[in-house]
């Protein structure tokens, strides 16, 4: 498994670190040893680094060049990310770019457009890639940025063992709406299952990304934009916050919170997939990385769930009178625009995109199995995968309806937007706001920062961002 | 070193140039020192004021847009909850120094008391303020989980009652959980500053005092917190400014939330600057925090340091 | 039983409720570190176990990422005390000892600085650092945290200074010893311990800051508060890796501490030689 001679390399180039630092004077920077052929990485700690961080001596051996991984909470990611590219002084070869971040990445040319690196190289085999995935997580007008490392849909998992004793079946796809959804899960609560008493669902409420992250989706799914037109056509950021749609999307969101355990209204993205693994919540719906890591009862564990074998996994519940718009998100990989090892860095992202790369990270059975989220699309069909990780056929499904520029556009000041729409949903299941006054003041702050930020009306050249103009990139890439 | 160039022609000069340079002297002392901070501090606070009245968020655009006037000190105080949050700001910095400084001095007393294994406990007692305060977030973030968190099964167990959202999701505990966790750090340390005072009141006056028929609180507030008072408005100007700052507990532990429940100003600024980079407005929002600070530091003056300095 | 001996119970037990509460969640903490994981969360308390040291050896060992950052730490904390203590020393001096105008402003002054919040440096310093070539070193590190340092270091020291009585120094001045010489026999020896204390709590506060390395450090270069964070992942914290980080960075202040904790008393109680 880990490559010993990759082990001790890495090893010994941190002692003679340690030696040089020590060596000279105390306070200068410590020396990297030049000779030697090195990529630094630089990630967000989410599970894929896990798997990561037990391959990398797999392309160490291959390729001869030593990679240096590190590891960061979201928001240390993103300061040190923007720091450094101020600084133009990057620390890493290797970044994870949030696809909230790349538009931003890549206009003030902190990453570089993989375009031409992507374009001579024959290994690449870009076609199977998902496009899907591509056009949410990695594209901006017309240039790819990134490249996948991990690539999430959201579905929902819930408990055959509660259905049963309810008596109660998940419906097929075409019927299951969000008020068979909201339906099913009022008879699930208050059930006792295996001798815990049932919340009927549980919530992501804590502010600003986990409740925006599982509240869109929501209303995504029921049609709500956050814009007027975006991505697509010609751009106008006028906020469509305050519409029937997103009330109605809310009131129910409120009502899935009522069917929760009350603390989940400071619930992050772990605390609510935990819950659910724990053992007494009936259904609720999540980023796919939920379908394996509700399989252990802590994160990276590697105990399994005392109900692991009850869950059960279904598509994500529409609204008939709306297109289906599932949330798409995940990790990628880009490389700054002025990192040394722009060759080696480029040598890593390949390989660990790859449909190799990304299979060896599956296989990694330190915690239990504790990675499926490829982003190629042959890994689904892939038989000692699907021994795995069985629900991905459905994955797959979700992954190719996914539209991450709908349900949260990367628009220029997204993460102000998040801040102010976290916060005034999160008022809402706290209860000092109603969904119709929470969205009316959402939407009165989205205009004063748009137009704060010359936003709107809007006027830098448009793109007409589509499915279709990544499907097209995808071909020229050829 | 200054001194040392002082003192080897103290002996030998005139005494009309001996004086010269005994004025002198302080300021070569303090110099380096206030041209050191003078250095690190006049740079951001003069970057902040020029760009507090531009237009430049770091997601739009590497450099600032423009001068915009007064708008990012009126975006500042109109979106971001700023009202609310400096009512959170100040009220948990008052109540927080008022409980730290009360309790470390009661605790200095405890201290004070000549009991088998008292060094080893005093000792001890400090630990929790050489804790980093993110780090004491993830404690407190594990010890108030509402599931299997310690403290709300002390809670239940002992029959009294407990918001139903836990303590950090009810938004009238969530603040004063916040709180909590640093009253548990720093109370230590205002115990320890506070006992050494103590050990400087002598023995005799408290014991002629107490002959005289003066009771535990008269002393407590005639004698010893006059002759404490030093240390004690020292620690409690500290705590004061500590807690005035405080973000990193609140980031680990609620992220402002529930709803704006536990919001302080420093908490909206690491949003508007380190999340959203939007350097203009929180570049106002710090100019707003300075100008804050110097009326508190003004009261501080005129009340609480009158004699001390 | 006589009055005597309940008072004494009485102040056992308040001894007692004290080092539980505050010393209890500390070790609390320890035990989260070597528990099995999936005891974490469990209600009431499982004490006991056999303990796995497994989070140690992954956050220290291999892939041992936070190894590395406890060394910084340490280079970084030690550094800022090291610089801190030049600058502070002589200031601290001169504002107990002499007279002069604006001294009492300039104490606020100081005072004023400790307010400033230092989230609102990250952005301007690291910017600066920046055009000076200055970021990801430890000297950025070390330079900015004296923004905290030395406002904290002259009020303690200061007050140690104030407690040594002037007429020692101003005696032997009579006997005809120079100044440099006073101040290396008579106020240094007697300044020591609030030395140690004010070193003690100044290396406390290097150690302890998250916020500057956060901007400032990079993966070379970054100390172990910002480790710790590593484990608070979006999709899940590793609860007992976090434990460990936290447990290491916690000890190289408690050892200080233990070691050196005669100073704290010692050094804050100058105080009773004047009584």
């Amino acid at each position: 498994m880990a490559d010993h001679s990759g082990t001790v390399t890495r090893r010994t180039a941190m002692k003679a670190g340690l030696a040089t630092a020590l060596a000279a004077a105390p306070l200068a920077r410590p020396a990297i040893a030049a000779s030697k052929k090195v990529v630094r990485v630089l990630v967000v700690a989410d599970p894929f680094y896990y798997a990561l961080r037990e391959v990398t001596g797999q392309f160490e051996a291959e390729t001869g060049i030593t990679v240096e991984l590190e590891n960061l909470a979201y928001d240390a990611l993103q300061a040190r990310l923007v720091s450094s590219s101020i600084a133009r002084k990057p620390d890493a070869d290797v970044v994870t770019v949030d696809q909230m971040w790349t538009g931003q990445y890549l206009d003030s040319n902190w990453i570089m457009p993989l375009d031409a690196m992507m374009k001579g190289d024959k290994d690449l085999d870009l076609a199977d890639f998902i496009p899907e995935v591509l056009y949410s997580l990695n594209t901006w007008r017309g240039h790819f940025a990134t490249l996948p490392i991990a690539s999430y849909g959201q579905g929902v998992m819930y408990r055959k063992d509660a259905f049963a004793a309810q008596k109660l079946t998940m419906p097929d796809p075409a019927s299951f709406t969000w008020d068979a959804y909201l339906d099913l899960i009022k008879k699930l609560d208050g059930a006792t299952v295996g001798g815990k008493k049932l919340f009927g669902t549980v919530v992501a409420g804590s502010q600003p990304q986990p409740i925006v992250h599982m509240y869109t989706q929501l209303a995504a799914s029921m049609g709500v934009h956050w814009f007027k037109e975006f991505p697509e056509g010609k751009w106008d950021f006028t906020p469509t916050i305050n519409t029937p749609e997103n009330v109605a999307a809310l009131t129910m969101y409120e009502q899935l919170y009522k069917l929760s355990p009350p603390e989940a209204i400071n619930f992050n993205w772990f605390e609510a997939g935990m819950r659910f693994a724990h053992g007494d919540i009936g259904m609720f719906y999540w980023w796919t990385p939920y379908f394996y890591l509700t399989q252990r009862d802590g994160y990276m564990t590697g105990k399994p769930s005392p109900v692991g074998d009850q869950i059960g996994f279904a598509t994500l519940p529409h609204d008939p009178k709306h297109p289906q718009v599932i949330s798409a998100g995940g990790w990628s990989l880009g490389i700054p625009s002025y990192a040394p090892n722009q060759d080696n860095a480029w040598q890593f992202i390949k390989w660990a995109t790859s449909a190799k790369g990304q299979k060896a990270m599956a296989l990694v059975d330190k915690f239990g199995h504790q990675f499926s989220d490829f982003g190629r699309a042959s890994l689904y069909d892939d038989a000692d995968l699907q021994k795995l990780y069985p629900y991905l056929p459905l994955q797959l499904a979700l992954l190719k309806q996914s539209n991450g520029k709908i349900v949260r556009p990367p628009a220029p000041v997204y993460t102000t937007l998040e801040g102010i729409y976290g916060l005034n949903l999160n008022r809402v299941l706290a209860g000092n706001s109603s969904p119709s006054v929470a969205l009316s003041a959402t939407s009165d702050l989205f205009d004063n920062v748009l137009k704060g930020n010359y936003l709107l009306p809007y006027q830098l050249p448009s793109y007409d961002d589509t499915l279709d103009a990544t499907k097209k990139l995808i071909a020229s890439m050829a | 070193m200054a001194a040392v160039a002082y003192a080897d022609g103290a002996r030998t000069t005139p005494p009309s140039r001996e004086k010269r340079r005994r004025q002198r002297l302080p300021l070569i002392l303090i110099a380096p020192s206030i041209i050191l901070l003078t250095a690190l501090v006049a740079f951001p606070l003069v970057f902040s004021l020029r760009n507090s009245f531009c237009f430049w968020n770091l997601q739009m655009s590497p450099k600032p847009l423009g001068f915009i006037g007064l708008g990012n000190y009126r975006a500042a105080i109109e979106q971001s909850d700023f009202v609310e949050a400096l009512r959170h700001t100040l009220t948990i910095a008052v109540v927080g120094t008022a409980i730290e400084v009360a309790l470390g001095l009661a605790i200095a007393h405890l201290l004070a008391v000549r009991l088998v294994g008292m060094n080893f406990c005093r000792a001890l007692l400090i630990m929790p303020t050489t804790i980093a305060p993110i780090v004491t977030g993830f404690l407190f973030r594990y010890m108030y989980d509402a599931q299997g968190g310690l403290i709300p099964w002390l809670i239940r167990t002992a029959h009294l009652p407990l918001p139903a959202q836990g303590l950090l999701g009810n938004e009238h505990t969530a603040l004063w959980a916040v709180l909590a966790a640093d009253i548990w750090q720093w109370t230590p340390f205002c115990a320890i500053v506070l006992f050494a005072g103590l050990l400087s009141v002598p023995d005799e006056i408290v014991e002629a005092a107490r002959i005289d028929g003066a009771g535990g609180w008269t002393i407590l507030r005639r004698i010893t917190i006059p002759m404490i008072r030093k240390p004690m408005a020292f620690v409690a100007a500290l705590r004061l400014m500590q807690i005035f700052n405080l973000f990193d507990l609140v980031l680990v532990l609620t992220r402002g939330g529930p709803g704006s429940a536990s919001r302080t100003l420093s908490y909206n600024l690491y949003q508007q600057g380190l999340v959203d980079f939007n350097i203009g407005l929180s570049s106002a929002s710090t100019w707003l925090i300075v100008i804050i600070v110097n009326v508190l530091i003004a009261l501080f003056a005129v009340f609480a340091f009158k004699d001390i300095v | 039983m006589s009055r005597g001996i309940v008072l004494k119970l009485w102040l056992y037990a308040a001894l007692l409720l004290l080092m539980v509460v505050f010393i209890g969640p500390i070790l609390w903490f320890f035990l989260l570190a070597i528990r099995p994981p999936e005891t974490a969360f469990q209600m009431p308390p499982v004490l006991f176990f056999r303990p796995e040291w497994n989070a140690f050896y992954e956050t220290f060992v291999n892939p041992g990422t936070n190894a590395r950052q406890l060394f910084n730490s340490l280079i970084v904390a030690g550094g800022a005390v090291l610089l801190n203590l030049p600058f502070s020393i002589p200031a601290a001096y001169a504002i107990s000892r002499f007279t002069f105008r604006g001294r009492k402003n300039l104490m606020l002054w100081y005072l004023g600085l400790l307010m400033a919040p230092p989230v609102a440096f990250l952005i301007p310093y690291f910017l600066v650092a920046t055009a000076v070539g200055l970021t990801g070193t430890y000297l950025a590190m070390v330079l900015v945290l004296q923004t905290i340092m030395v406002p904290f270091s002259v009020w303690l020291l200061k007050s140690f200074f104030d407690d040594i009585p002037a007429d020692l120094e101003a005696s032997a001045a009579l006997d005809g010893a120079r100044l440099h010489e006073i101040w290396w026999h008579i106020t240094l020896p007697l300044a020591t311990p609030g030395l140690i204390v004010t070193a003690m709590f100044a290396f406390v506060f290097a150690w302890n800051n998250a916020a500057f390395p956060l901007v400032l450090s990079d993966q070379d270069t970054a100390t172990l508060p910002i480790g710790t964070l590593g484990y608070f992942g979006s999709a899940g914290i590793t609860w007992n890796n976090i434990g460990a980080a936290a447990v290491a960075a916690m000890l190289p202040p408690m050892l200080i501490f233990l070691v050196m904790g005669r100073y704290v008393v010692r050094g804050l109680t100058f105080g009773s030689i004047k009584g």
